[in-house]
């Protein structure tokens, strides 16, 4: 117990470098006990130079082993901290009741899919409360060139952006702020498509011109590519009412008139208090009313689901790796019998047992070493890469980095591989003397 | 320090149970130059292995005071480490390694406080054959220059014994004759035991014994040189 406090109480950097040291140490102490004494490394040189496409091969193979259970893990942190990262704006989302699944894809990641509308009533309601800082209705579809043109309103841009517009927010219906990674730029104008991706109707809204008054910066989330418009824009170019009365024609922004609010898809609520947010979904989390959700909390539903397939994929990976350090085995097996003359040659002229020990595993761990750091640098360029490839297709910011799992998964793989590499070095011992000079 | 050989009842079998090699008597003087030989097959080579105490064997081997085959394997090692050193026909070196390396292979499992000493010694030996100890690639030397080279780490730890497997085998007649002349010329200056296997007349002419063997059998101990 007061170990376990002990090292609780530790660093976890800290933590991370011991676990690394006592994950590397089976290699330092077989490095040590074997070489202690001995200067064998011109061998050692000599015989990685002699096979030296065999060896590559083999540091290769290894290579790609690491390298791939090195990205997985990295891919599949980098993933959740990406989309963690693009909720984050989003503390509380009230819908009409259904999947918080699906209204957390269409609201924080955009993903199209026709749900029921919360009325003006209900959005009243919410707005008016006294705890709520600010309620952005949302309204969705429409799109320019594959971008979401999304309907809100300013209060909820200031805070996507946390206040960094590039130029201003707009001021008139038929203005525009584009996302840091949408196709329109500052100053330019264009109609908005009905509808999304292959469906979406170019001429449907031929008469509604926005022009771009500013831009937001890099989120890191799918919202960069979407451009934000009032959202009364969008209910007018709909042909609804746009939430206000004849009489305030030309108002943007709330308060919305409940009588000339043509309805959203979901709200999403801001509250400074954390405990105002608890209190918030529990009031509007009404059976055939509303359904009030922390996508945090989705998400981290989704993350346990994940987490138990991760396990399944875990479990898989330490399979492969022991196919791969079976192979590795076998591998050095067939390598060290390529020097078997000069093994025997080496006993013929005296040296002792723990000398060509000590050249066999030298050679044997040299290579595991070179493979396992290039498969580390191999992991770490596939990590980048893919994060990069997601990032484009999702527009979530993945940011993969070698992370202490991925040095562990490294360290333990190369602490077994040299263990294992021990019993070629030492077959190589048993071979006779004479049939080896013979060889 | 000095080595008679005293063999008795030597006897090497093969996994078949058939006699590879079979000694009744043997005794060679510190110092002296010997030649084997026979047809091909007939045991020269397991004979100077045995010698070494390279292979499993019943009977007695004795250099000086130290019976070779009581001894465990390690000791045997250590044995040869010190007082033998072994020439090979092919001469069995580090092709990447210069012709420094090579002969001071021994450097590399020496004590510490031995290892200078030994890469001295192979260096001069190396100068002595009339080679630069060097770094370069001894992959590129002719087979002359590569058995002196293997000569040289023979003598590197001061051996008091040579055990030479047909060391001019691989050699032209000049190259075999130069490395003759270094061979025995070295052997004979620090008074070395030299046991040398071969065919070669040459060679044979400047020992002071020649053994016959055939069959495995040793069949005559005392054997003037042809």
């Amino acid at each position: 117990m007061m170990l376990r406090d002990f090292w609780d109480g530790l660093p976890v950097l800290f933590q991370d470098v011991i676990v690394l040291a006592v994950l590397l140490s089976p290699l330092l102490a077989v490095g040590i006990f074997l070489l202690r004494g001995f200067a064998p490394w011109p061998l050692v040189r000599a015989v990685i130079w002699r096979f030296r496409w065999a060896n590559a091969m083999f540091v290769g193979l290894i290579a790609i082993s690491v390298g791939m259970g090195i990205s997985l893990i990295a891919q599949e942190r980098g993933l959740r901290q990406g989309t963690a990262a693009a909720a984050d704006k989003f503390d509380l989302i009230v819908s009409a009741p259904g999947s918080e699944m699906t209204m957390m894809l269409a609201t924080v990641f955009l993903q199209p899919t026709d749900v029921p509308l919360l009325d003006g009533e209900t959005y009243a309601e919410i707005a008016g409360h006294e705890n709520v800082d600010f309620a952005a209705p949302l309204a969705f579809g429409d799109s320019y060139d594959g971008a979401p043109v999304v309907g809100t309103t300013e209060d909820f841009v200031r805070h996507l952006s946390d206040n960094r517009i590039d130029g201003r927010i707009w001021t008139a219906t038929f203005e525009a702020v584009a996302g840091a990674a949408a196709s329109v730029g500052l100053g330019e104008s264009f109609t908005p498509a009905h509808g999304m991706g292959d469906e979406a109707d170019d001429d449907a809204h031929g008469s509604a011109v926005y022009q771009v008054v500013g831009r937001l910066p890099r989120t890191g989330t799918p919202w960069d590519r979407a451009i934000l418009v009032p959202v009364e824009a969008v209910w007018r170019v709909h042909g609804l009412a746009d939430g206000h009365a004849p009489e305030n024609a030309g108002q943007i922004g709330p308060p919305f008139d409940p009588d000339y609010f043509p309805g959203t898809p979901s709200v999403i609520l801001r509250s400074e208090a954390l405990w105002a947010n608890y209190a918030l979904r529990s009031e509007f989390t009404r059976a055939n009313e509303t359904m009030a959700f922390f996508p945090g909390t989705v998400l981290a539903n989704l993350y346990r689901v994940m987490g138990d397939i991760r396990q399944v994929m875990s479990i898989m990976s330490i399979v492969t790796q022991i196919l791969v350090a079976a192979s590795v085995l076998l591998g050095l097996f067939i390598l060290t019998r390529l020097f078997r003359r000069q093994v025997a040659m080496l006993s013929a002229l005296g040296a002792p047992a723990r000398f060509v020990l000590a050249v066999v595993w030298s050679y044997a761990a040299g290579l595991l070493v070179a493979g396992t750091i290039a498969g580390i640098a191999l992991g770490v360029g596939a990590t980048v890469a893919i994060s990069r490839v997601v990032t484009a297709r999702t527009d979530i910011l993945v940011e993969a980095t070698l992370g202490w799992s991925e040095i562990h998964l490294a360290a333990a793989f190369l602490a077994i591989t040299s263990l294992l590499s021990l019993l070629p070095a030492l077959a190589s011992l048993r071979q006779p003397v004479v049939e080896g000079l013979r060889a | 320090m000095e080595f008679p050989l005293l063999v008795r009842d030597l006897r090497v079998t093969g996994p078949s149970g058939r006699v590879l090699l079979s000694v009744g008597s043997l005794d060679i003087p510190a110092g002296s130059v010997i030649g084997v030989r026979g047809p091909s097959g007939a045991g020269k080579s397991t004979l100077l292995y045995a010698l070494g105490g390279l292979l499993p064997a019943t009977g007695s081997v004795r250099w000086g005071d130290v019976e070779l085959l009581e001894m465990p394997v390690a000791h045997r090692t250590a044995f040869r480490a010190a007082n033998i050193g072994m020439i090979f026909q092919d001469f069995l070196l580090f092709e990447e390694l210069g012709s420094a390396e090579n002969a001071g292979l021994a450097a590399m499992f020496a004590p510490r406080q031995r290892r200078a000493a030994v890469r001295e010694a192979a260096a001069d030996t190396l100068h002595h054959l009339g080679l630069t100890p060097g770094t370069r690639s001894v992959a590129s030397f002719s087979g002359g220059e590569r058995q002196r080279v293997g000569v040289a780490r023979a003598l590197a730890a001061d051996a008091a014994i040579l055990l030479a497997d047909e060391p001019t085998a691989s050699l032209h007649r000049e190259a075999a004759d130069a490395l003759i002349d270094d061979l025995v010329g070295m052997a004979r200056d620090k008074t070395r035991t030299l046991i040398a296997v071969s065919h070669d007349l040459h060679l044979l002419d400047r020992m002071d014994r020649v053994l016959w063997i055939e069959d495995g059998i040793l069949q005559d101990s005392v054997h003037d040189a042809a």
